[in-house]
């Protein structure tokens, strides 16, 4: 970013190509919208590419990034939900994620990874959203609990709660199939 | 440290995740978020602005004089065009010659013409402004018939245009003249004057004839209604049109306008326009 910011446009190609489909699929999975998705998407790249010449480096690339994608998510999610901004916030938001009970599994057939894969994308979209945008943070930044709490704006220790009660969610929606 | 790995981390989830998520951004947003960054880049000040900064009164400067000579240079020849114009006497054609016979040029007029071809620089100017004239408006080999020739200035009673050496050599045509169709026959060259801007020619000939002629006819002309001033108000409709579609609009307008004063109460029907 620093060589971007210095006009070397090459740079940029090398942290977009790194960077696009974490975002891209953070954005996603947290707007379970495609449109929404690109638009914002767009927006967050844009954004960076405005904010070039005043880019100092305070922390990793990603955690800038993925900061700028956080606060174009809720001003979206608050623009199109305003009530739902304390749901977004709160630790354990939304009851807890039980496996749909008329889904019969044969017992005895080894189900293959794409259903696996399928059933995971179901649970993650059901998690609040709070809890969802840690996973994805973890998951496509790469991002340490710290990290998290600094691209999301929330202490350590939420962050930390966030993402435990997403992958105990996920674990346990995610037992049968072990 | 370990109990926050294990509570936060699953391999084996991080690898399913891994392996489901593959989606990617769309093609076009990456060439338009791409073509977004360079642009940013692009647009940033160069080097290069402050060098053109540098040049930039020296360029003005040179451009100014560039164009001040050329005005200089353009003025003096179309002063020494219309010293040219004024030393040429204009000749009448014999009022009272029958028709055919004002389709050959008589000897009198034919000398006075050669004699002003052999003028210096202002004939050459008008000769070429001529040449101009006819590249842009007509194909070249393709004379009016000699029916025509002498019909034309019938409908263009456009005299003492300084343009023609050869129109230089007659006198502008009395109103009688002109109704009798027997105008202007001293040569054949001033009725090719009227056939120089057919009204089929493109737009952009049009133009540029109009261009060519505009600042002569411009100067000490008779006026374009010269010959119709006792007819009344259709033929000089009729004969506004005609200019009309000449492309010769300013005349047009002219003559339009002096219409109107002459005959206020009459409808200008399509001249109007």
């Amino acid at each position: 970013m620093l060589h971007y910011r210095d006009g070397d446009a090459a740079a940029f190609d090398v942290l977009y190509a790194r960077h696009k489909g974490g975002v891209y699929r953070y954005l996603l999975r947290l707007s379970r919208d495609a449109a929404v998705a690109e638009e914002l998407f767009q927006d967050v790249w844009t954004n960076l590419i405005r904010a070039r010449a005043g880019y100092t480096v305070q922390a990793r690339f990603a955690t800038y990034l993925y900061r700028l994608a956080h606060n174009r998510w809720i001003d979206h999610y608050r623009r199109n939900r305003p009530g739902a901004v304390v749901s977004l916030d709160e630790e354990d938001g939304g009851a807890p994620v039980d496996p749909p009970d008329d889904r019969e599994i044969p017992q005895d057939v080894a189900l293959d990874s794409r259903r696996q894969a399928a059933r995971l994308m179901e649970l993650i979209s059901e998690l609040p959203a709070a809890q969802r945008e840690a996973f994805l943070l973890q998951q496509e930044g790469g991002m340490s609990v710290e990290d998290i709490a600094n691209a999301t704006g929330v202490t350590r220790e939420t962050a930390k709660s966030r993402l435990r009660y997403a992958m105990s969610k996920l674990r346990k929606g995610m037992q049968e199939w072990r | 440290m370990a109990l926050d790995e294990r509570d936060t981390r699953d391999p084996r989830l991080e690898h399913l995740y891994r392996e489901a998520a593959r989606e990617a951004p769309p093609a076009h947003l990456d060439a338009a978020i791409l073509a977004a960054a360079r642009r940013e880049v692009g647009a940033r000040p160069r080097a290069l602005s402050a060098a053109l900064r540098r040049w930039h009164v020296p360029v003005s400067i040179a451009a100014v004089i560039v164009v001040s000579v050329s005005l200089v240079i353009l003025v003096k020849e179309e002063g020494g065009d219309r010293l040219g114009d004024a030393r040429i006497p204009p000749v009448s054609a014999p009022a009272d010659k029958p028709t055919a016979e004002l389709t050959q040029a008589p000897p009198a007029a034919a000398a006075t013409a050669e004699k002003q071809v052999e003028a210096p620089a202002p004939v050459e100017l008008r000769g070429s402004r001529e040449d101009a004239l006819r590249s842009v408006s007509k194909p070249a080999g393709t004379p009016p018939p000699a029916q025509e020739r002498v019909a034309e200035p019938l409908r263009k009673p456009v005299p003492a245009s300084p343009l023609r050496l050869e129109e230089r050599t007659e006198a502008p045509a009395s109103p009688d003249l002109v109704s009798a169709g027997r105008v202007g026959g001293a040569s054949p060259a001033p009725l090719e004057q009227g056939s120089a801007v057919p009204a089929a020619d493109a737009p952009q000939a049009k133009l540029m004839a109009r261009a060519i002629l505009a600042k002569p006819a411009a100067t000490d002309r008779p006026p374009v209604w010269q010959g119709l001033e006792k007819e009344p108000p259709e033929k000089w409709l009729a004969r506004i049109e005609d200019l009309m579609r000449e492309g010769r609009a300013a005349e047009a307008e002219e003559m339009r306008v002096e219409c109107k004063r002459r005959f206020p109460g009459h409808p200008l029907g399509q001249a109007s326009k």
